[in-house]
């Protein structure tokens, strides 16, 4: 480019700042590569070969793209500003803590509250730096326990015998006792748990538990469910810092197949061990209430041997 | 659920008192996720009420009691001998987790006993052998001799287990998940779902059926005699029967359960006279080989349609 612009080697060698037997042994190289010559050295003054004509504006193109490359790749370095995707309710002070650790390594985090697949395509569209992705609970790095919210009242929920953990299967309404009959609470999932692969895991697990497909509902808006969770007419599958923080009783679910999954991802084309600092991962996993978790429990699925006899027909 | 699994029940019922009857089943059944069809009617007045009757549904285990009619009436006519000894071999007998179709040696046992095996403990075993000497086609010819139009026996028993292992691998789970997306789709992978294929018959063709037994107007007094009498000795009373427990009435039933199948026939008898026939035969989404709420409702339609009808 330079060469044709000035006409002449040792001009244009200048202006680039190189020797001029390097610029034309550069010359040479991609006359060798296009399979023809760039110039007319037969003259005093040189100029460019029809193909030298030809080949200047693409030239010129891409040298133009590459400055533009160069200086995306320099702001982008300068500014280092970077948003991490976070679940909603997510505690506060836990989250502070993510941001100022950052800040020590030359970081600067701008937490976004988005849903799960907003965070997932954040991350592949290029508008999230981290976010933390929902996995299912085997397979994650953290696991946050997700069990139910009820009334503070002893009374809410069972026969007020306090349990450590929770069985869908308890869910089921008792036949046979002499009580005016009312429909039993329904299960309410939150944003944050409506991710397809677990909403059917859920559904799966309630269908073998014995609980019609209509129990499990979306919560909508976070405060109204937990207002009719604390007035003992819903179930809120929650985490435990989100039921305490309202001053509901919460009791873990007993399948962990059933917990949340998290895993601290950057978004994709970097390695994930250069990009996502350790100690960043784990205080944002704390924020929603996970920890490091590397044998997750045991993976769901139909939970019984298979007998032939499950298939035929019967009774 | 979606837009196109919203369905109108066709309703069926001689008074305004009887649809609203049928209408609260639909309703209940619906609620909890539950489709099919319902048919009640009493015996000797002939009034009735149900939904969607003539919905041709694969029968499962129900399809051993026109299998029985047809075997007890060769019986009574002489052509088999009730003492006739057969022998079942776990080896090459039939799949089921009752009866026969458990045992792990083989055993003799005589005509009449696997008709008993078969409709008191619905033992698939018992069923196949019976099969063996009376075959499907045969069995089928029979039933449309006597006009049981809507009644169809195609295939043994262990034909509903070849197809659903064939399709899903003996995995449970995988047969009921494909067919509830069959039930979605029409398009059965499980060939024994599909009523064209499957013994098959609607709720009114198995009442029509129940009635001709009870009332002597099928085959030969003896058979419907025996039949009516091995109906009365079904152990399972989880479905029709869960409601109609009480010195005070006899329930005669068959269950019939596969995949995502729930069914029952039967007739319920009171102290009082009345007689009431019934059949429900029902299909649900739920991904769960045992779901007692569901049997429990079937249990609740079968009471209140008996509480419609009886007389007084």
């Amino acid at each position: 480019m330079a060469t044709a612009d000035e006409a002449s080697f040792s001009r244009a060698a200048d202006r680039l700042g190189i020797a001029q037997p390097l610029l034309s042994r550069r010359i040479k190289t991609l006359e060798e590569h296009f399979g023809g010559l760039l110039f007319d050295r037969s003259r005093r003054q040189i100029s460019a070969t029809e193909l030298g004509v030809l080949l200047l504006p693409y030239a010129r193109d891409v040298l133009d793209r590459a400055q533009r490359l160069r200086h995306v790749a320099r702001s982008a370095r300068s500014s280092r500003v970077r948003a991490v995707g976070v679940p909603a309710d997510c505690a506060p002070a836990a989250l502070a803590r993510a941001i100022r650790a950052g800040s020590e390594h030359g970081i600067t985090l701008g937490m976004r509250e988005l849903s799960p697949s907003e965070r997932e395509s954040g991350l592949v569209d290029g508008s999230l730096g981290y976010a933390l992705v929902r996995t299912a609970p085997e397979r994650a790095a953290f696991r946050a326990p997700l069990g139910l919210a009820t009334a503070p009242e002893p009374d809410a929920e069972g026969s007020g015998v306090a349990r450590p953990t929770v069985h869908l299967e308890e869910l089921r309404p008792r036949r046979g006792r002499a009580v005016a009959r009312t429909a039993p609470p329904p299960l309410l999932l939150l944003t944050e748990d409506q991710v397809p692969c677990f909403e059917d895991r859920l559904a799966r697990a309630a269908a073998r538990a014995g609980l019609p497909e209509g129990r499990i509902r979306p919560a909508g808006p976070a405060a109204t469910a937990l207002a009719e969770t604390l007035a003992g007419r819903a179930l809120l599958l929650c985490t435990e810092p989100f039921a305490r923080q309202h001053g509901a009783r919460w009791t873990p679910l007993a399948d962990r197949a059933l917990h949340r999954g998290y895993d601290v991802r950057g978004a994709p084309g970097r390695s994930a061990a250069e990009d996502v600092p350790g100690r960043l991962a784990a205080l944002l996993a704390a924020a929603v209430g996970a920890t490091a978790d590397r044998h997750g429990g045991p993976q769901p699925g139909a939970g019984d041997e298979d007998v032939l006899a499950r298939l035929a027909a019967r009774g | 659920m979606s837009a196109a699994a919203v369905h109108r029940p066709a309703y069926t019922g001689d008074r305004g008192a009887l649809l609203d009857v049928a209408e609260a089943i639909a309703a209940d059944w619906a609620a909890l996720g539950v489709h099919g069809s319902f048919l009640a009617r009493n015996l000797d007045t002939g009034e009735q009420l149900g939904f969607d009757v003539d919905e041709s549904t694969p029968l499962a285990s129900v399809a051993k009691v026109p299998l029985a009619l047809v075997v007890l009436d060769r019986v009574a006519s002489g052509e088999l001998d009730p003492a006739h000894p057969v022998t079942v071999d776990p080896g090459t007998s039939s799949v089921g987790p009752t009866g026969l179709a458990a045992f792990r040696h083989p055993a003799t046992v005589a005509v009449g006993d696997l008709l008993l095996l078969m409709l008191s403990v619905s033992d698939n075993a018992a069923a196949d052998a019976l099969l063996d000497l009376v075959p499907a086609a045969e069995a089928d010819a029979r039933l449309r001799a006597w006009g049981c139009d809507g009644l169809r026996v195609r295939h043994r028993m262990n034909h509903l287990y070849e197809c659903a292992a064939g399709a899903a691998g003996n995995d449970f789970s995988l047969a009921l998940e494909l067919a509830l997306r069959d039930e979605r789709t029409g398009r059965h992978t499980i060939e024994t779902l599909d009523p064209a294929h499957a013994n098959a018959g609607s709720a009114s063709a198995l009442v029509e059926l129940l009635q001709r037994v009870w009332r002597d107007e099928i085959a030969s007094p003896p058979a419907t005699a025996e039949l009516r009498r091995l109906m009365g000795l079904q152990v399972f009373t989880h479905r029709l029967a869960s409601e109609l427990r009480a010195d005070t009435l006899r329930w005669s039933g068959k269950t019939g359960t596969f995949l995502h199948l729930r069914h029952e026939i039967g007739v319920v008898e009171a102290d009082s006279g009345d007689r009431v026939a019934m059949a429900a035969l029902t299909r649900a989404e739920r991904r769960a080989a045992l779901a007692p709420d569901i049997d429990l409702a079937i249990g609740v339609a079968g009471r209140d349609a008996f509480e419609a009808l009886r007389c007084g």
